[in-house]
């Protein structure tokens, strides 16, 4: 396949990929190396790193390894990306499709809508519905994906308009193809590239989104996710600054590894940039 | 005239929008367990249920919700934003008072964004693939990647603590009794990290989409025109290639405004200083619903009145608009 | 003995010139060197904006941080612990404990020049502290009127017998007197006043820009002749902790009281020369980590369970590791800091797995075949990072003999209401703040009654007249070595009961830079008026 291999001749997306695997190998050997429960008090609470052979990253200031944590972590992390960009981009298709293709009053509303949630500064959004529907982890990414679905939703919209009546369309309207057929069927498999590419966008901020909403003291106690840990070290952020550092890097590494792959992924499927 | 038409019909397709926000977030808020007079008894340690009667009585929480919602719908229809349960001041006081704090902090992020988004990019694409572009490409991607609050702690940690250069939080020296040009200087001084903070996250959107878009123009038809004219190099960047690299960089603008707003709430809140963002989250840790109500619209205004202008400059930049008459 | 301030320079002056002087100067040098010096500007850390600066109708440290130095109260607690005059100067209480006449401070004016009478006292205690001050309407319950025979006399009459130390020292915290003239006819909650406090204190109010601080310069018209030495105070409002602590390193802020630091930078500016870090000038208050049971789920309702669930929590490790030596297991709910009361003894159920296993079984808990006995929701109302950390270890602990435990994190607002008002949680943690005496705010979490919705009250679906009839005989024993000894069985009654735990007793610490001078001389000191802190 010529995007493959464009994929592949392409240094810094093929960075991308490993890092990504590199935190997939992590959240999946989780359990192998690190059997007790993460969030488990293992030691003295905050150890530094490689000052006790049993605790290779330290402990965290309520006596957790934090090696664990951050192994663990990755699942939560990588759990949070998915499910949330996932929530983001079917909601996002949904409405941007149905938009894009019925046009008229419906459009009309449906961006009104759009707007709405675009205007209305994401994060603040955010804040509110942990506010009123609590800080559990289903409830944190559904959130997340609620507040990310306009960019999404604007994009399909857009590649929906542009398709909706080049000929193919036409045909198959004139074939006797229900509607809904046409949608998901015609239109939206010539749609969906662009739009797969922005979710690694949308995944890099959910990531984002949580670990911030975590500094906040407003993420779920009871996962070991990274946000958690830096939320903690916050408090200890003069003296044992690698509680905040550690995981801090590893959600650095982990957008970066998000970001590069769909930046890839982007300059792959667009070959003009690529000439360069 | 064809200014002021535009400017109107972008104000009168957001209202219906802006309404929806104002009650959807009123509808929201309701459901939130805990009232703004459970955040005051929380503050003060403690008080009986006659003292909770009486305060939910004074600030009207014992009137149904749509009572409620109707008083408050009233009200914004002759511009009233109502009293913060807070600050017990009207919300517009509370809100002009915090205002020019998070603009100054917007207009500089983005300032610095910008001007070093382009340009950088220009950097980077006049130098492709050599170390200049590499080493700017490669950063902007790691500040892209960072957590904004772990760019700003430890930054403090280390230009504050550690170097002792900058002020570690505060908008100004207060009972120093600074004015005019020192009292500039002072504010300068402490806006420098948070500003920072802020804008090197956009800064590094701008640099990549500028030196995406540049490369690509730069292969367009007339651009390669205007070099076998013979026209300097210099010229071509700063008369063709730029104005239309800067088009999705000034839709970006316009995209990012609400995020550049979300995003204040944390750098207000790591650097103290006494702005919208720091607001808005006591207005909802408080359940003061007007002035997060009033937040709301302000911000919602803004986004618009930035689109709008985004829109403006659009049409500045790219002719073809200008010569559709839109 | 007042030194005036131009007396002060005179001296200080004259001993600079006669440094030319042998050896003896030098004791005169050092002396001079010790006593204050006027003037400066003192720095303070604020970690919560207030919405009322007025203490006469709000009873909390985040308020009187800031009021207690321009708004007096009747009386203040001296370095002996033992209530001091204030604007009081004198009290004297009939033996039925009914009558308790108040001698007020003549010379007294408020900072708007009017004179300070006994009719302000009278307007406050009637109008403000019985009606609106929390905890105060709970103390004045059975005032039922103050006579005001004369400009600096005020009677107060009580229905039932008020224990004259109970009054006392709760006036420390709940006696502010505000003007009359500016609050009467208005409504108190709506009066601009609430916000640009007047009183009579060294310090007058300047300026309150909201987020940012709060302003107040000396009083020249102080009724202490030659106090205050500071110029004026500085409140900095600063609520992320992080910046907090870095503002006091760089010397913007020169005081941080009432562990409103975290605990782990606390620990670490003790080992800094430049900074006092202790417990000094806050014995009159205590605190306490709770651990709450909601009686209404049938395994807390028996007192088996909450007992073993005491054994299976080893608070010394908690309070050795997480809290930096400021807190201690508790061995009943009065602090062992509270000489009036403490009744020593130890806490009868100590760390003992197999005795929480046991009493599990016995209570006919067993394990499932996943190891779980039951399952329960704790909540926590966040005060501190402390909360959230007793938190996890209460879960932990609670894993290891069978319990699990899930957490639930709430905001400051939804915790109080989902806890207090809904009654939707299995277990709760948060803190309780001990004011000095049994019948001011900690009775109120064992006496049935309090209306549904009010914090930190008994909520807890849990009765019992005994203890009910002990708590009100003790709030009206005018004797005080009786007094003593009611709440001493109180504490048996409650250990043995156990419906509610005060599992840790914790004290305030206070950072505060070398370079102020007088501070922490009085045991309830960032609440007190600050007249004699230097720099």
């Amino acid at each position: 396949m010529p995007v493959l291999r464009r994929y592949c001749r392409n240094p810094s997306a093929m960075l991308g990929l490993v890092i990504l695997l590199a935190v997939v190998v992590l959240a999946l050997s989780a359990d192998q190396l690190f059997p007790r429960n993460p969030l488990a008090l293992a030691g003295r609470p905050l150890q530094w790193p490689f000052a006790s052979p049993r605790f290779w990253l330290g402990t965290d200031t309520q006596g957790r390894d934090i090696a664990a944590q951050l192994f663990h972590g990755a699942r939560i992390s990588l759990l949070i990306g998915v499910v949330a960009t996932s929530i983001a981009i079917a909601l996002g298709i949904l409405v941007g499709a149905v938009a894009g293709y019925y046009g008229g009053v419906v459009d009309e509303v449906l961006m009104r809508l759009t707007d709405a949630f675009q205007i209305l500064p994401n994060f603040l959004l955010l804040l509110l519905l942990i506010a009123v529907f609590g800080s559990r982890l289903e409830t944190v990414v559904i959130a997340i994906g609620v507040v990310s679905w306009p960019a999404p939703a604007r994009l399909t919209r857009a590649e929906v308009l542009s398709l909706r009546h080049r000929e193919f369309v036409e045909a198959g309207r004139l074939a006797g193809l229900r509607d809904l057929r046409l949608i998901f069927g015609e239109i939206l498999p010539n749609a969906l590239p662009p739009v797969i590419v922005y979710a690694s966008v949308v995944m890099a901020t959910a990531i984002l989104l949580e670990s911030a909403l975590a500094f906040l003291n407003l993420s779920d106690p009871n996962v070991p996710s990274w946000g958690n840990l830096v939320g903690q070290g916050r408090a200890v952020l003069r003296s044992e600054w690698y509680v905040c550092a550690l995981p801090g890097i590893a959600i650095l590494l982990t957008v970066l590894g998000v970001s590069l792959t769909g930046q890839g992924l982007n300059d792959a499927l667009n070959p003009r940039l690529d000439e360069q | 005239m064809l200014l002021l038409r535009f400017a109107l019909q972008r104000l009168v397709i957001s209202i219906p929008s802006l309404l929806l926000i104002l009650i959807g977030v009123f509808i929201l808020l309701q459901f939130a367990p805990g009232d703004t007079v459970d955040a005051l008894l929380a503050q003060i340690g403690g008080g009986d249920s006659t003292l909770a009667e009486q305060l939910r009585q004074f600030y009207g929480l014992d009137a149904p919700v749509t009572v409620q919602l109707g008083r408050y719908l009233w009200r914004l229809a002759q511009f009233d934003l109502g009293y913060s349960a807070i600050y017990g001041k009207p919300v517009a006081e509370v809100i002009l008072e915090r205002l020019p704090v998070t603009l100054l902090l917007m207009v500089s992020s983005l300032l610095v964004a910008v001007v070093g988004g382009v340009l950088l990019g220009i950097i980077a694409a006049r130098k492709v693939n050599r170390w200049q572009d590499t080493t700017i490409s490669t950063l902007a991607l790691l500040f892209y990647a960072t957590p904004s609050f772990w760019l700003g702690v430890m930054a403090v940690v280390l230009f504050s603590i550690h170097l002792d250069w900058l002020p570690a939080g505060g908008l100004e020296d207060i009972g120093g009794g600074l004015h005019g040009w020192q009292r500039a200087v002072d504010i300068a001084r402490h806006m420098i990290l948070p500003t920072l903070t802020l804008g090197l996250i956009f800064l590094s959107v701008y640099v990549r989409i500028m030196r995406a878009a540049m490369l690509e123009v730069a292969t367009l038809d007339f651009v390669r025109t205007a070099r076998a004219k013979g026209v300097s190099e210099n010229r071509i960047v700063t008369r063709h290639i730029l104005r239309n690299a800067l088009l999705p960089l000034v839709t970006l603008i316009g995209l990012h405004a609400g995020t550049m707003l979300g995003g204040s709430v944390i750098v207000e809140s790591v650097f103290t200083l006494p702005g919208l963002g720091r607001l808005a989250y006591d207005a909802v840790m408080q359940r003061d619903l007007n002035t997060l109500l009033g937040i709301v619209f302000i911000s919602a205004l803004l986004v618009i009145v930035v689109n709008f202008m985004v829109d403006l400059l659009y049409a500045r930049l790219d002719p073809r608009i200008r010569a559709k008459g839109h | 003995m007042s030194l005036s301030r131009r007396s002060l320079f005179a001296s200080v002056s004259a001993l600079a010139a006669a440094a030319a002087l042998p050896r003896f100067a030098f004791a005169a040098d050092a002396a001079a060197i010790d006593a204050p010096k006027a003037g400066g500007a003192v720095s303070v850390h604020l970690a919560a904006e207030q919405r009322i600066l007025n203490p006469a109708l709000r009873a909390s440290t985040g308020v009187y941080i800031v009021t207690s130095k321009i708004i007096e109260s009747l009386v203040d607690l001296g370095a002996d612990g033992k209530p001091v005059p204030v604007l009081a100067t004198s009290w004297d209480a009939t033996p039925d404990g009914k009558t308790i006449t108040f001698k007020l401070r003549e010379g007294v004016t408020w900072h708007d020049g009017k004179p300070f009478t006994s009719a302000d006292v009278q307007y406050n205690a009637l109008e403000l502290w019985k009606k609106h001050l929390n905890y105060g309407t709970q103390l004045h319950l059975s005032l039922e009127a103050v006579d005001t025979p004369d400009a600096h006399t005020a009677i107060f009459r009580y229905s039932r017998p008020m224990p004259e130390g109970l009054l006392l020292r709760a006036l420390a915290d709940l006696g502010y007197v505000v003007p009359r003239h500016l609050f009467e006819g208005t409504n108190p909650l709506e009066n601009p006043a609430n916000t640009a406090p007047v009183g009579t204190g060294p310090f007058r109010f300047v300026e309150y820009q909201r987020g940012q601080y709060i302003i107040a310069e000396r009083n020249p018209t102080y009724w202490r002749k030659g106090f205050p030495y500071a110029d004026r105070i500085v409140w900095r409002i600063i609520s992320d902790k992080s910046a907090a602590v870095a503002a006091l390193e760089t010397g913007q802020v020169q005081l941080s009281a009432y562990n409103q630091l975290a605990l782990a930078d606390i620990d670490r500016l003790r080992k800094d020369a430049r900074f006092e870090v202790s417990a000094r000038g806050n014995e009159a208050n205590a605190f306490n980590n709770t651990l709450e049971f909601n009686h209404r789920r049938k395994e807390l309702a028996d007192v088996q369970v909450r007992r073993a669930i005491a054994h299976a929590i080893d608070v010394d490790f908690f309070a050795e590791n997480f809290l930096y030596g400021t807190g201690k297991r508790a061995t009943g709910f009065i602090p062992s800091n509270s000489t009036a009361f403490y009744p020593g003894g130890s806490f009868p159920y100590p760390y003992d797995t197999k005795a929480a296993e046991k009493l599990l079984d016995q209570a006919g808990y067993k394990r499932g075949s996943d190891g779980t006995r039951f399952s329960l929701k704790l909540l926590l109302v966040p005060n501190g990072e402390d909360v959230g950390q007793f938190a996890t270890f209460i879960q932990q602990s609670l894993a290891d003999v069978g319990i699990a435990v899930e957490i639930v994190q709430l905001d400051m607002a939804a915790a109080l209401s989902t806890i207090y008002k809904e009654w939707n949680f299995d277990l709760a943690t948060g803190w309780h703040q001990y004011r000095g005496d049994p019948a001011v705010s900690t009775t109120v979490w064992f006496r049935s009654g309090s209306p549904k919705g009010s914090p930190w009250t008994n909520q807890h679906g849990w009765q019992s007249d005994s203890i009910d009839t002990l708590i009100d005989t003790a709030a009206s024993e005018v004797d005080p070595a009786k007094r003593r000894a009611l709440y001493a069985q109180l504490v048996d009654d409650i250990n043995r009961d156990l419906p509610i735990w005060f599992a840790t007793e914790r004290e305030f610490v206070s950072v505060t830079n070398k370079q102020l001078k007088n501070h922490h001389n009085t045991p309830r000191w960032p609440s007190s008026s600050w007249y004699d802190l230097s720099l």
